[in-house]
């Protein structure tokens, strides 16, 4: 049930990606998005009552630590992603002189 | 209205195909993995946390690539933000509003904690949670708060891309030792029958250069936007 869950994260991201009239909130979006996938993927591997995959002990019934790997590297690509696409939101202001989707796509270029 | 419309139709569209596929989970996903790393992990590793022998052993082909994009993307930062007028370094940004000394006094305190924390967690990243990315961005937020300690500090961006490249090289080197020792590449360069202390030199020594790696790559970032408060 709880992927299902996940994955309406996903979708409220992309109707917002889809929707939004800001270029700041699109980079928002993108983030939810992200942040969707890392759910469904931690949720993927998941176990109730699991414990965490290190093996110092007697462990017994852990959670799958392959999604895990895998989401360490989304979160750190993620956090680099953004600051770039920021970035490029600053120098689109200081260009066309706003951060609307309209009205910079309705500018020529200088 | 009507675009509203069809892209909330678009959305359940998917929203259906997503659930139709997830009905069948067992055929996408099992434990066979899971069980694979529970059994052999620790013996063809040499780490306790499976997760750091899975990004540093198994899959470091991947966290190659990861390190690699996150150079493309320091360097994208740097490049974008080039601008014509000369900046020394943060102060002007700062000097507008004074931060408050209660601040400075509790980062001064803070500071030396949350490096320790960061270090802790890199070198430690094979027998408890953590490791070299997790650590690496503590140890960029313990390096932040200079900023508010010190206003007049200067970094050099230039310099911080160059030590990113070199230690991005010297991840492939060590990844390819293996290729000698053992006739696999990115992998353990210690053979299998070695024991799990020596193993762990291998992932330490990744761990360290990974963690500095995304520190740098942190602070330059901050320092590039920073530089754009004008």
């Amino acid at each position: 049930m709880s992927p299902i869950l996940t994955f309406i994260v996903i979708l409220v991201g992309l109707y917002g990606l889809a929707t939004s009239k800001n270029i700041i909130k699109s980079v928002f979006c993108v983030t939810i998005i992200e942040a969707g996938v890392i759910l469904l993927f931690l949720n993927l591997g998941n176990l109730e009552g699991g414990s965490i995959p290190i093996l110092d002990g007697i462990v017994e019934n852990i959670v799958d630590p392959l999604p895990q790997a895998l989401m360490i590297t989304t979160i750190v690509i993620g956090a680099t992603i953004t600051a770039l696409a920021l970035m490029l939101c600053i120098k689109i202001f200081h260009h066309y002189g706003s951060i609307e989707w309209k009205e910079v796509l309705g500018k020529e270029e200088k | 209205m009507i675009r509203r419309i069809t892209l909330v139709l678009m959305l359940v569209i998917i929203f259906g195909v997503f659930v139709l596929s997830m009905i069948d989970l067992q055929s996408l996903y099992n434990t066979s993995g899971k069980d694979y790393f529970f059994a052999n992990g620790v013996f063809e590793t040499g780490s306790l946390n499976l997760v750091t022998g899975i990004y540093l052993d198994y899959r470091l082909f991947d966290s190659l690539f990861e390190a690699g994009i996150l150079i493309v993307a320091v360097s994208g930062v740097m490049w974008i933000s080039q601008h014509e007028i000369e900046e020394k370094n943060a102060t002007f940004m700062f000097d507008k509003q004074k931060t408050p000394n209660l601040f400075v006094t509790f980062s001064r305190l803070v500071y030396p904690l949350m490096l320790g924390f960061g270090i802790y967690v890199i070198v430690n990243g094979h027998v408890s949670p953590g490791g070299g990315f997790q650590g690496g961005a503590i140890v960029a937020t313990a390096i932040l708060i200079l900023y508010y300690i010190d206003i007049n500090k200067t970094t050099d961006v230039a310099k911080i891309l160059t030590i990113e490249k070199i230690l991005f090289i010297l991840i492939v080197l060590i990844g390819s030792v293996g290729l000698i020792t053992r006739g696999e590449v990115f992998t353990n360069f210690f053979t299998l029958s070695t024991s799990t202390n020596l193993k762990s030199i291998y992932l330490i020594a990744l761990n360290i250069l990974i963690g500095t790696k995304v520190a740098l790559g942190m602070v330059a970032i901050f320092t590039a936007f920073l530089k754009e408060g004008r």
